[in-house]
């Protein structure tokens, strides 16, 4: 066997066993109700905030966590505990995705990702007050 | 209706110019190819060919200078205008306004084709015609994704978006607003504007070099496809190399730069986050290098010819795929960078089919089996199209999800299109002489070797970072992993662990073949003073982890190898010594990256263990932490106050003081961090915060504000300082006799209830009830006392409060819980007595220094073995 033929017997087991590793180390995108089906895995739900319900960051009691309601996108709402501070600008999110876990009625998120429509939609054209 | 004050005409020069450069792209393209063939219209063919390139590229010119012109004059008619810049905007950022967008940076990566074809023209003689004709060829492509064109009426197909053309009053979102009822409606209008997190010199910097190392992967690319077409299998390699080391100084450079940005200005925590990003641009580096060396062999021996050929073209088409997946918007959730889709994601993808097309086709040298490939192909997109959506059903390891029968066929064919490289590959000339295999003991093999497993780990990086592509083929709903850093580093670490050892080792190898007692005694000093470094250091730094050894091993390795290799070879003759030096800035890189990254230390965890039992799991990343306005809690070796905050024009700076303890148990003040959070006023913006760091030669000091409460409103125009004299919302207590709860500024004590007190000020009637609560109040210097009433007069509560002025509470008596006689409470704190507090994020950086320091001398390096070898063939 030549060694051209070792190496490349080398690239194709690490390659298979890169693609195998992130098909097994991903974490899945699921619903609540998917997610509290199994509390032992992480997901990650996608979702929007309910601005009606109550959020609550009290930093002098616990600087890193911070508790506020849910809806997923098939409707189903979660309190949600999120350990890490309130995120900026947190209220104008449009889309949240939380990676974490079901912990009794709770989802404990260990972190958010954010859309905000300013990054990704833009204002519309307005005539600025003339001084 | 007419509209008054608008600039169409410039508009209209754009759009001729958008039209001239394709045009005259495609023109050079055709002529430049016809040129190439040897026979007596070439020469003529020439002759159109270079002024047809020349105007394209004075075109591309005249579109850059009127879009510029266009941001500079503030023609907000223009939706591009509009959308990237405004009036309040600072000058200074009107460059970054021009690339914010998708068309600006398509232009910017345009541009500096046409710069480098313009070098080429002059420079490539024999080499011109086939190589512009490939560039031409890229150009068309590029320049169509400005063309703004629609094919088609009742639904129809948009080819590039065009900068000149669309007007705001006539764009889709802002169709039917009323302000273009007002003709003249450009009087009082500004631009939307430039997002103030990319209002930086970054940003004027980073895109700028990140295109032109993008730009510069056209070069090798072009001069892979010239030498496969002319059957110049080795000549190209010798012109091409320069070029192919520029692209490696310039986009390592830019992708440095991205991550230095992201440390500095962003709130990452780090310069490199594995974003995908990120990793589209250091993947196409990866290959870079890869084809770079071994053109290098190849210039000198001639050996793995098929794999240099295949990492140029893979190079450039992973830039195509690397456009793709940031363009396209399919990156979405995955992603902090944002990017819209314009709609463009199907041009890109024909793009992207087209040039991997010809790369393929043109890698099948035999005239046979590019005839089997051509037909076989063809029939498996038959195939594919005759299989429409059918599906089975699939369930293995993860994966459980329904597969079209069509990705089968796809896989199929990309397995085939690997066989049919295979056996292209053997027919490659030349082939090492008498079929004698490379010695194990040559420099070419462990360079061959080194290509390779950077091939792998570019693999493992994009497998990765095209989830969503998956997702998207597959019908699967894959999430990137929970923690992508660590997935990312444990791949990554062997494959950096192997590329610096062989950057270590590799040029201590000769060509063909090397007295191995030779090597060992060369190479043995710098052996034994890394293995005593990576000792000694692995015991500074606590390092237990073996990868981390073995890395730490192999960068100090590479790094004392190359200075050896320095100072043996060249005898400290730095105009020679680029790759050396080259390769010890790489290793340096690693070097800083490995010890920042693993020793990096959160100072600010959160160390009162308040409410940790309540969550009943530990979560480790508790990164923040409350600090008070005239605290001073203890982080890391340092001692940390806020002290307060100042507001300059949009930017609210808070002032973070960090102290040491010095031997008499004083504290000295070492350096004040300025955080700050930039309240912006276009809302759509939003509030951003932005880090502040204190560079030390060892080590960083990074703080950063996660979270604050009391932002000035910018908009108030009256004082707000009467406020403070209200009390805040109250909070309600709960206490047993005895108990003891803390104000901001003081104890509080409840002693006693008593029934027996002076009644007349309260006007009681006969049936009420009336308590007093006696409260203690301590503060530093005092003891007040607080005496609040329960009153239960007609069946309803009614209490009374009773203040403390002198430290601004007030207390309520609310109940009594006649089982086990507690009492309810309510205290309230005046605003003016609620100090300030911010919630913030410290983290310490060791040897962050040696990363970029790695980064410039790699860059040095590299000019150096460019100018080397410009030289010699001068």
């Amino acid at each position: 066997m030549k060694k051209i033929h070792i190496i490349g017997i080398i690239i194709i087991a690490v390659a298979i066993g890169a693609i195998l590793t992130t098909l097994n180390s991903t974490s899945t995108y699921a619903n609540f109700t998917e997610a509290a089906k199994s509390p032992d895995s992480e997901f990650h739900v996608v979702g929007k905030l309910d601005t009606q319900k109550e959020m609550v960051y009290d930093p002098k009691l616990d600087a890193n966590m911070f508790t506020f309601y849910m809806k997923d996108n098939d409707g189903v709402e979660r309190k949600v505990i999120l350990h890490k501070n309130k995120p900026q600008d947190f209220e104008r999110s449009e889309q949240i995705v939380l990676i974490g876990r079901i912990e009794g009625e709770e989802f404990h998120a260990s972190d958010i990702l954010m859309k905000c429509p300013s990054k990704y939609n833009d204002g519309k054209p307005q005539e600025t007050a003339t001084k | 209706m007419e509209y008054t004050g608008e600039h169409t005409y410039i508009g209209e020069i754009g759009n001729v110019f958008v039209i001239l450069s394709f045009v005259f792209a495609l023109l050079a393209s055709i002529s430049y190819f016809f040129a190439a063939r040897d026979n007596e219209q070439a020469l003529s063919w020439k002759r159109i060919a270079r002024w047809s390139f020349r105007i394209h590229g004075i075109s591309v010119f005249g579109i850059v200078a009127t879009l510029f012109v266009m941001l500079y004059n503030h023609y907000f008619e223009y939706e591009y205008v509009w959308h990237h810049s405004s009036k309040t905007m600072q000058m200074r950022y009107i460059l970054s306004c021009f690339w914010e967008g998708q068309e600006g940076s398509f232009l910017l990566w345009t541009f500096w084709h046409v710069v480098i074809g313009f070098i080429l023209q002059r420079k490539a003689k024999e080499w011109e015609a086939p190589v512009l004709s490939v560039i031409a060829l890229v150009q068309t492509f590029l320049t169509s994704m400005l063309l703004g064109l629609y094919i088609g009426s009742d639904h129809p197909i948009k080819i590039g978006s065009n900068p000149f053309t669309v007007l705001l009053r006539n764009h889709p979102d802002f169709y039917n607003i009323p302000l273009f009822t007002n003709p003249n409606y450009l009087q009082n209008l500004d631009g939307h504007g430039l997002n103030p997190l990319l209002q930086n010199y970054w940003m004027t910097i980073h895109p700028p070099t990140l295109f032109l190392g993008f730009a510069l992967t056209v070069v090798p690319f072009a001069f892979a496809i010239a030498g496969l077409w002319k059957k110049k299998y080795t000549e190209w390699l010798k012109p091409a190399l320069p070029w192919t080391f520029l692209g490696i100084a310039v986009l390592g450079v830019g992708i440095l730069m991205g991550g230095a940005w992201a440390y500095e200005a962003l709130s990452f925590g780090g310069f490199w986050a594995w974003d995908p990003v990120e990793n589209a641009s250091l993947v196409p580096w990866l290959t870079l290098v890869g084809a770079g060396h071994l053109m290098l062999i190849n210039k000198n021996k001639g050996q793995s010819l098929f794999t240099a050929f295949g990492l140029a073209i893979l190079t450039f088409i992973l830039i195509l795929y690397s456009t793709f997946l940031t363009r396209s918007g399919i990156l979405g959730e995955t992603s902090v960078h944002a990017f819209t889709d314009l709609g463009m994601s199907g041009q890109l993808l024909i793009y992207l089919f087209a040039f991997l097309f010809l790369g393929i086709f043109l890698l099948l040298i035999d005239k046979k089996i590019k005839i089997q490939y051509a037909i076989a192909s063809t029939l498996f997109i038959i195939l594919i199209y005759i299989l429409g959506s059918s599906s089975f059903h699939l369930k293995m390891f993860t994966v459980d999800a329904d597969i079209p029968f069509r990705i089968v066929a796809l896989f199929c064919w990309i397995i085939y299109t690997g066989y049919a490289f295979v056996k292209s590959s053997t027919k490659f000339l030349p082939q090492s002489e008498s079929g004698k295999e490379e010695s194990i003991y040559s420099r070419e093999f462990w360079m061959f070797v080194g290509a390779i497993i950077l091939l792998v780990s570019s693999f493992q990086i994009m497998f990765n970072t095209s989830l969503p592509v998956w997702n998207k083929l597959f019908g699967l709903h894959k999430a990137p992993p929970t923690d992508v850093k660590q997935f990312y580093n444990a791949w990554q670490l062997p494959f950096a662990f192997l590329t610096t050892f062989l950057i270590a080792i590799g040029q201590y190898f000769k060509y063909k073949d090397t007295n191995i007692k030779e090597f060992f005694k060369k190479i043995g000093l710098s052996l034994l003073i890394a293995a005593i470094a990576t000792a000694l250091i692995s015991y500074g730094l606590h390092y237990s982890n073996p990868l981390y050894i073995l890395l730490l091993f192999s960068a100090l390795f590479a790094a004392f190898a190359n200075a050896a290799y320095m100072i043996q070879v060249f005898g400290g003759k730095i105009k020679k010594a680029g790759a050396s030096i080259a390769h010890v800035g790489f290793a340096l890189v690693l070097l800083g990256a490995l010890i920042s990254t693993s020793k990096k230390d959160v100072i600010s965890q959160n160390t009162s263990g308040k409410s940790v039992e309540s969550i009943g799991k530990d979560y480790s990343d508790r990164d923040n932490i409350l600090l008070t306005q005239g605290d001073t809690l203890p982080m890391g070796k340092y001692y940390v106050a806020y002290t307060g905050n100042h507001t300059e024009g949009f930017n609210t700076y808070f002032d973070v003081d960090y102290f040491l303890k010095n031997a008499a148990g004083k504290y000295d003040k070492q350096f004040r961090l300025s955080p700050l959070i930039q309240q912006n006023p276009n809302p759509q913006f939003g509030n951003a915060a932005e880090p502040d760091t204190r560079h030390f030669l060892t080590f960083d000091v990074y703080t950063h504000i996660t979270f604050y409460d009391h932002l000035p409103d910018l908009k108030a125009t009256g004082k707000k300082e009467e406020s403070k004299d209200e009390y805040a919302a109250a909070k309600n207590v709960t206490m047993a006799k005895g108990d003891t709860i803390f104000s901001s500024n003081a104890i509080i004590i409840f002693d006693s209830l008593s029934t027996q007190f002076d009644k007349t000020s309260y006007h009681l009637e006969k049936d009420d009830i009336a308590v007093m609560a006696h409260i203690s109040v301590l503060d530093v210097n005092k003891k007040y006392q607080a005496t609040p009433v329960y009153i239960i007069h007609n069946n309803s509560v009614q209490p009374i409060a009773s203040k403390v002025d002198n430290l601004g509470l007030q207390f309520m008596f609310w109940k009594i819980n006649p089982e086990d006689g507690k009492v309810d409470f309510s205290v309230q704190e005046k605003k003016s007595n609620i100090r300030d507090y911010i919630v913030m994020k410290a983290m310490i950086f060791p040897y962050i220094n040696i990363l970029w320091m790695g980064c410039i001398i790699m860059a040095i390096g590299t000019f150096l073995a460019i100018w080397a070898r410009i030289r010699r063939a001068a």
